[in-house]
C-alpha cells in the first residue's frame, strides 16, 4: 500500500472551496470540479472511524465520523452527501447531516444489507468515507429570506445540515421555523435538538401521526400542521423532505397556501454507485441525482420526467 | 504517405515493442479485439461482435486497494500504453463519446483518463459495409475517423496513412522508412479509392430528441418492451453504453475494490434498499436506455450517444434494436 489516503484537500490547488461549489439553480462547470479529499481520484474513499453512535430511533443511528487522526474528513456544504463503505459489504450514498470542527454526521435508518452492516459497527470501527459528492442548498440564494424547514421521518436527515447552517449564520436569514413529524414519538430523530438545542433559537412546530399517553404536543400529520399553522408565502422559502407521499401531500399543502415552486426545495434519494454522475443508474432525464442534485427546486423537478 | 501490406507484421511488431497492441483476430473461435502474440493474422475484414471499449473501460478492473489497520488506500489506476489497430470508424467515434461522458461535466474519472492518456489508435476505414451497418445515418464517414490518431485506408497492395494527432505523428515516426510515397496524391487520404456506403438506412428526424422526450408516456414503450428478455445483451456490446456497479472484495483487514460493467436493462439496477424502483418494469427501463441515447445525452453533451455500428442490430435476440426504438416511436405521427 504505497499511498496514504490524507485529509489534505486538493480543492485549494484548483481555487475551488467549499463556497465557491455551484449552487443547486446553477449549472455544473466544465471540466474538473474537485471539492473531495481523493488526490485526484474522486471515487477513492479515505478510511475513518466512527467516534460516536447515536441509537436515535429504533432503527435510525447517528455516525459520527472521523479521521484516524483525530480531523475533519472533509468540508461539505448542507444538502450534500457522502458515499459510505462498510468494507466488504458495500458502499452506498447517504447526507451529511452535521459537521463539527472535526467531525461529520450521518444519520442513518437501517433498510437493507449495507445498513444492517453500519447498525452492526460499535464506536471504534473503521468506515471507507469518500466525497462530497452533489449540489447543496442554496445557502447564499435565500440569504435574507424566512425559511420554513418541513420533514417527515428520516427526512429531518438531510435538512438538519442546512437549519444547523442557518443557526450558525443567524443574522443572514429572517424567521425559522422547523415543522417536523413522525409516526411516534419513539420515531422523532434529533430529539436533542427539537426538544432542547433548537428551541430558542427557531420556531418548532413537531408532530406525531397518533396520541400517545405520554405525548401532550400536537397530533396529526405533517401536511395537515402544515395547513393548521398556515404559513405565509412571504419572503418565504420551503426546504421539504420526507417520503414520498408526505412531500406529495405537503406540496398541495404548499401550493393552497399561495407558495410557489421555485420556493420550495426538496432533497431527492436515488440509487448511487460512483458519485460522479458517471455510472448511470441515479438518472432522472438528463439529469444525475448525484451531480446535479441531490437538492432541486420543485419547479426544477417539474422539467424532469416523471420517474422518481 | 503509404504502408505496403507486406510491411504490416514489422509495423505492428513496432507498436507492440513498447504498448499493449490490440488488434482485431481470431481468438477463442470469435474475431475480436485481443492482445496481439506477435503471430496471429489481424482480421482485416469486418467489425468484431464486440467494440473494444473494454481497453479503455475493462469489463472488471480494480480500483483501490484497502487496509484497514493501517489506513491505507492506493490507487490502483494502471497507466499503461496500449494501441487498438483496425479500430473502425464508428467505433473510434464512440470513443469521442466516451471521452465526452467519462471526462466531463464536473469530474473526470481518473480510471477511465488514465486509460484514455496512453491509448493510441489505429483505424481502419471499411471497405464494405454489413447488412446490419447504419452509421452513414449517425453522420459518420465509414472511411473515415477524424477522431482517431492515425487513420489507414485500404488502397491495394498498400495502407495509405495519414496522421490526425501528435501520437499519430509519432507512429509515423517509429514507422519511418517503412513507409513510402504514395503512387496517387488526393486531398482526402493519399490512395483511397474505396467508396463504401451503408445499404441500411435509418431515418433520424431532427427533432428526435424532442419527439422522444415528449412522448415519454406513449404506450409504444410499453409494446415494444414485451419483446425485451432484460438480458442486457445490447448494453455489454453497445461501444457507447458505459454503466457501471462498484463491489469490493475482503479478506481480513485487507480489501480491494473493483468495477464491472452494468446494465440499465437489469431489474436491480436502479432498486433502492428497501425495495423502491424507480424503474419497476422493462417499459421503463427500456425507455431510459432509449432516452439516454437519443435525447438525454443530447441534451447533456449535444450528440446522440450511438454510433451506427449496428451491433445490437445483429445481435438483440428479441430484435429489439435501437433502429426499432427510434422508427416505432420516434416516427412521423
Amino acid at each position: 500500500m504505497a499511498k496514504k489516503s490524507t485529509a489534505v484537500h486538493p480543492a485549494a490547488a484548483e481555487n475551488v472551496t467549499a463556497e465557491n461549489v455551484p449552487a443547486a439553480a446553477q449549472a455544473a462547470p466544465a471540466g474538473v470540479r474537485h471539492g473531495c479529499t481523493c488526490e485526484g481520484n474522486p471515487l477513492l474513499p479515505q478510511i475513518c472511524r466512527v467516534i460516536r453512535i447515536t441509537q436515535e430511533t429504533p432503527d435510525v443511528k447517528t455516525f459520527r465520523i472521523q479521521t484516524p487522526d483525530g480531523g475533519k474528513p472533509f468540508d461539505p456544504m448542507p444538502g450534500q452527501l457522502a458515499m459510505i463503505s462498510v468494507m466488504g459489504a458495500g458502499e452506498a450514498m447517504f447526507s451529511i447531516t452535521a459537521k463539527g470542527d472535526d467531525w461529520l454526521e450521518s444519520s442513518i435508518k437501517r433498510v437493507g444489507a449495507l445498513t444492517d452492516a453500519l447498525h452492526g459497527l460499535a464506536e471504534g470501527d473503521l468506515i471507507g468515507l469518500r466525497g462530497p459528492y452533489g449540489n447543496h442548498f442554496p445557502v447564499d440564494a435565500i440569504k435574507g429570506k424566512d425559511i420554513l424547514f418541513v420533514g417527515g421521518g428520516i427526512g429531518l436527515a438531510p435538512v438538519r445540515s442546512l437549519i444547523r447552517y442557518a443557526l450558525e449564520h443567524r443574522t443572514d436569514y429572517g424567521q425559522l421555523d422547523v415543522l417536523y413529524g413522525s409516526r411516534s414519538y419513539a420515531d422523532l430523530v434529533f430529539k436533542a435538538d427539537i426538544f432542547e438545542n433548537w428551541p430558542g433559537k427557531c420556531n418548532t412546530h413537531i408532530t406525531i401521526d397518533n396520541a400517545e399517553d405520554a405525548w401532550d404536543g400536537h397530533v396529526g400529520f405533517v401536511p395537515s400542521y402544515l395547513e393548521e399553522k398556515a404559513f405565509s408565502p412571504e419572503g418565504k422559502v420551503v426546504v421539504l423532505c420526507g417520503p414520498p407521499i408526505m412531500i406529495k401531500f405537503c406540496l398541495d399543502s404548499l401550493m393552497k397556501m399561495g407558495f410557489s415552486k421555485e420556493n420550495v426545495i426538496t432533497t431527492l434519494e436515488m440509487r448511487m454507485k460512483c458519485g460522479i454522475g458517471k455510472c448511470g443508474r441515479c438518472n432522472i432525464g438528463s439529469k444525475y441525482v448525484c451531480l446535479d442534485g441531490p437538492v432541486f427546486s420543485m419547479s426544477e423537478l417539474d422539467e424532469l420526467p416523471d420517474e422518481k | 504517405m503509404e504502408l505496403k501490406k507486406e510491411k504490416l507484421p514489422e509495423a505492428l511488431a513496432l507498436l507492440q515493442s513498447d504498448a499493449r497492441l490490440f488488434l482485431p483476430a481470431e481468438a477463442d473461435g470469435l474475431p475480436q479485439f485481443t492482445v496481439w502474440d506477435g503471430k496471429q493474422a489481424p482480421c482485416l475484414s469486418g467489425n468484431p461482435p464486440l467494440p473494444p471499449k473494454d481497453v479503455l473501460f475493462p469489463r472488471s478492473e480494480k480500483m483501490y486497494g484497502y487496509n484497514l489497520s493501517t489506513g491505507d488506500v492506493a490507487d490502483l489506476a494502471s497507466p499503461e500504453k496500449q494501441v487498438i489497430f483496425g479500430i473502425r470508424p464508428c467505433d473510434v467515434k464512440s470513443i469521442e463519446k466516451l471521452d465526452r461522458a467519462f471526462l466531463e461535466k464536473g469530474y473526470a474519472d481518473s480510471y477511465y483518463r488514465t486509460r484514455r492518456e496512453q491509448l493510441t489508435t489505429l483505424s481502419l476505414g471499411c471497405t464494405e459495409a454489413a447488412r446490419t451497418c447504419f452509421c452513414e445515418s449517425m453522420g459518420l464517414d465509414p472511411a473515415d475517423a477524424p477522431g482517431a490518431d492515425l487513420m489507414l485506408n485500404d488502397a491495394g497492395d498498400a495502407f495509405s496513412v495519414k496522421s490526425n494527432s501528435e501520437k499519430g505523428e509519432a507512429v509515423l515516426a517509429r514507422w519511418g522508412k517503412l513507409l513510402t510515397e504514395d503512387a496517387d496524391k488526393d486531398a482526402k487520404g493519399a490512395g483511397k479509392d474505396v467508396s463504401v456506403h451503408c445499404a441500411f438506412k435509418v431515418d433520424l428526424p431532427a427533432d428526435l430528441p424532442e419527439r422522444l422526450t415528449a412522448r415519454f408516456e406513449d404506450p409504444a414503450w410499453a409494446a415494444l418492451s414485451r419483446a425485451c428478455l432484460g438480458c442486457g445483451c445490447c448494453s455489454y456490446i453497445c461501444p457507447t453504453c458505459y454503466c457501471f456497479d462498484i463491489g469490493q472484495e475482503n479478506r481480513g483487514a485487507e480489501g480491494t475494490a473493483f468495477r464491472c460493467w452494468d446494465s440499465c436493462m437489469f431489474s436491480d439496477y436502479s432498486r433502492m434498499a428497501g425495495g423502491h424502483n424507480p424503474r419497476p418494469s422493462k417499459r421503463e427501463r427500456l425507455r431510459n436506455r432509449y432516452l439516454h441515447k437519443l435525447a438525454y445525452f443530447n441534451e447533456r453533451y449535444g450528440t446522440t450517444l450511438c454510433v451506427g455500428c449496428g451491433r445490437c442490430v445483429d445481435k438483440c435476440p428479441a430484435h429489439l434494436d435501437i433502429t426499432k426504438v427510434i422508427e416505432t416511436v420516434g416516427g412521423e405521427r
